[in-house]
């Protein structure tokens, strides 16, 4: 049995196909978000890479901000509890599960059996996600996935605001013309991130073994940053953007089967 | 009429104040505005006056904001905005308590802002319990009667306020047995809302008359089955993009705890000699409010027995934003929820909120953790 999850996040949409609940056989991402051509365009690449048919999909789980507008899907599932699923899938010792994605940060507390027991979201501000990311990377004209890099050279952090993407922007601005170099910056924007994040965290409360999917789990410099907020080490997956959309495979799976 | 034919009459009420304080003026009767949270209604309805509510709306902010920084409640800051567009032209005044710190300054900028809408203002004391807080009250008593009479030509008299009392602690009582069937009964979040607020619009005794043939018309309908059950505590619960998203995602109000809602209705005032005696004495009574000094935090505990009492699955927290008391009360309630086993959800809600998104998919995640 196939199932597919369609998660359309607010600035990539990424699409999964899963069998029988366990094997992923094909997976997609295209960076578009709802209302736009990409929604259709990650299905398409999804199929075609895996060789199969929508047809052929015994459920089809819509999760994610455009969720609601995605008229082929079965079930429209709220994010929070697909990338629960899709963390229990890869890492079934998972309690605590921190999502940042490209407009907001959740934390979710799963239970013994992986499912989510509670939760908390960022307030309704850009601070702290992967907005915040891209607008500092835009700034130091650098690729998102350079900040890694960067931040692994830094020697010493610069501090900047935590509250506040806008500020943030201009704090990094007066450090270039200070003179701050572009290692310690960037550490600093993953650290500012990670303090935001861990305040977050630490509202929902924190359960070992930590886990961080969404867009951001791929940078290295926000996932050391936050290890140290949190003194603990956090997990990871190099899919783990594509955990919603794996959640929604299972999601559908499970209603399925 | 059907138990669909008297919620339509009352949303069209909670939906359309103005069309009913135009009503009550064409009658000759003269209106007066009451601010959040409580105020002596009993009290303006004797003295032949008509008391309604003002909680503001959800509408833009540009006047009022001459007045007041961002960071103040929403609600107070759009009732100003109201008053200086002139939404409640034709008010003989409007009584403001000072329940809150905020309130306080509402009282004052409307002095200045809205000048052709007398302020009266009515001073609660911290210690609500003691003697002297109760002699305290009912000197801010006085000085209600004393401003009304100035603006709104009224006269008070013991014998009016006794008959007044009787009045409202009726509505209270249908008002309780409203909420204890709308626990069971087949009622959108929406619906029950409407018959909350629609109470701050109309005569008491006209309400009661309506809330009573609603209530027999919904003992004899279904019951709602199938739904997550939550209490909902806070201080405003009425946006109806909220509650729409509640009712999309079968969520089922079984009890509140909100202060423009059941707050208003848990205590009547009690039978004594001398009806400002029992008035007042009626306001120490009062528990189990945000508002309502309680250095034993008493609300905690009476919400999860209330969750409990009406088998409720989880709470949801609509946490009024810049609201500190409320906020100050938010993580022992948290606490005794997940001590109870109940799940529980804090959503920021304002007067200002456009986008529903964020809210959205946080009560659609709280729903699937059922």
């Amino acid at each position: 049995m196939y199932t597919l999850g369609m998660d359309i996040g607010s600035t990539t949409s990424k699409a999964v196909i899963l069998r029988d609940g366990r094997e992923i056989v094909a997976s997609s991402m295209v960076i578009a978000t709802v209302g736009t051509l990409g929604v259709f365009q990650v299905m398409d690449h999804v199929l075609e890479e895996s060789g199969l048919k929508k047809e052929d999909m015994a459920c089809i789980v819509a999760t994610g901000y455009g969720r609601q507008t995605y008229g082929e899907a079965d079930y429209q599932v709220s994010e929070l509890t697909c990338h629960g699923l899709g963390v229990r899938h890869v890492c079934p010792q998972a309690r605590t599960v921190i999502d940042i994605g490209g407009q907001d940060a959740k934390v979710l507390s799963l239970g013994e059996e992986g499912r989510m027991v509670n939760f908390v979201m960022n307030d309704k501000c850009a601070a702290g996600t992967g907005r915040f990311l891209d607008v500092m990377a835009n700034i130091l004209k650098l690729d998102i996935s350079q900040l890694e890099v960067e931040a692994a050279r830094s020697e010493k952090p610069a501090n900047i605001s935590s509250t506040c993407t806008v500020f943030a922007e201009s704090e990094v601005i007066s450090q270039l013309a200070a003179g701050t170099a572009i290692p310690d910056l960037v550490a600093g924007i993953c650290q500012s991130v990670a303090v935001r994040t861990a305040a977050l965290a630490k509202r929902a409360g924190i359960k070992e073994k930590v886990f961080m999917s969404g867009g951001v789990a791929k940078n290295g410099g926000v996932r050391s940053a936050l290890e140290k907020e949190l003194g603990t080490e956090i997990g990871w997956h190099p899919l783990g953007q594509l955990m919603g959309a794996l959640g929604g495979c299972i999601y559908g799976w499970e209603k399925s089967r | 009429m059907t138990a669909n034919e008297w919620l339509a009459k009352l949303h069209e009420a909670a939906s359309c104040p103005k069309k009913h304080m135009e009503r009550y003026l064409s009658q000759g009767k003269k209106v007066v505005a009451v601010a959040p949270v409580y105020t002596p209604m009993e009290l303006i309805h004797s003295m032949g006056l008509v008391p309604m509510g003002v909680w503001g709306a959800d509408v833009e902010i540009k006047e009022a904001k001459k007045y007041y920084p961002a960071f103040i409640c929403s609600i107070m800051q759009t009732i100003l905005e109201m008053g200086i567009k002139g939404e409640y032209d034709g008010v003989s005044a409007i009584v403001i308590p000072s329940l809150c710190d905020s309130l306080k300054t509402l009282g004052q900028n409307w002095k200045y802002a809205v000048k052709e809408i007398p302020f009266i203002p009515m001073s609660y004391p911290q210690n609500r319990k003691p003697d002297y807080g109760i002699k305290f009250t009912k000197a801010g008593y006085q000085r209600v009667i004393s401003d009304l009479t100035i603006a709104a030509g009224a006269q008070f008299s013991e014998a009016a306020l006794a008959e007044s009392i009787k009045v409202y602690n009726e509505h209270n009582q249908v008002m309780r047995e409203f909420a204890e069937i709308a626990s069971t009964a087949r009622l959108t979040a929406a619906e029950r809302n409407d018959v909350f607020k629609s109470a701050w619009f109309m005569l008491p005794e006209e309400h009661t008359a309506v809330v009573k043939e609603l209530n027999a018309a919904l003992k004899e309908g279904p019951e709602d089955e199938g739904k997550a059950r939550v209490l909902v505590t806070g201080i405003l619960a009425d946006s109806p993009s909220l509650l729409k998203i509640l009712d999309d995602n079968g969520i089922k109000v079984v009890f509140d705890d909100v202060a423009h809602e059941s707050r208003q209705y848990r205590i009547d005032v009690p039978d004594m000699a001398n009806p400002m005696d029992a008035l007042a004495q009626k306001f120490a009574d009062m528990d189990n409010c945000t508002l309502l000094y309680d250095k034993e935090k008493k609300r905690v505990d009476y919400i999860i027995e209330q969750a409990k009492a009406h088998s409720a699955d989880g709470v949801i927290v609509l946490m009024t934003k810049f609201c500190d008391p409320e906020e100050f009360d938010y993580v022992p309630i948290k606490r005794a929820c997940e001590a109870a086993g109940l799940k529980h959800l804090n959503i920021e809600v304002d007067r200002q909120m456009v986008n529903y998104q964020q809210a959205g998919t946080m009560i659609q995640a709280f729903k699937e953790m059922f």
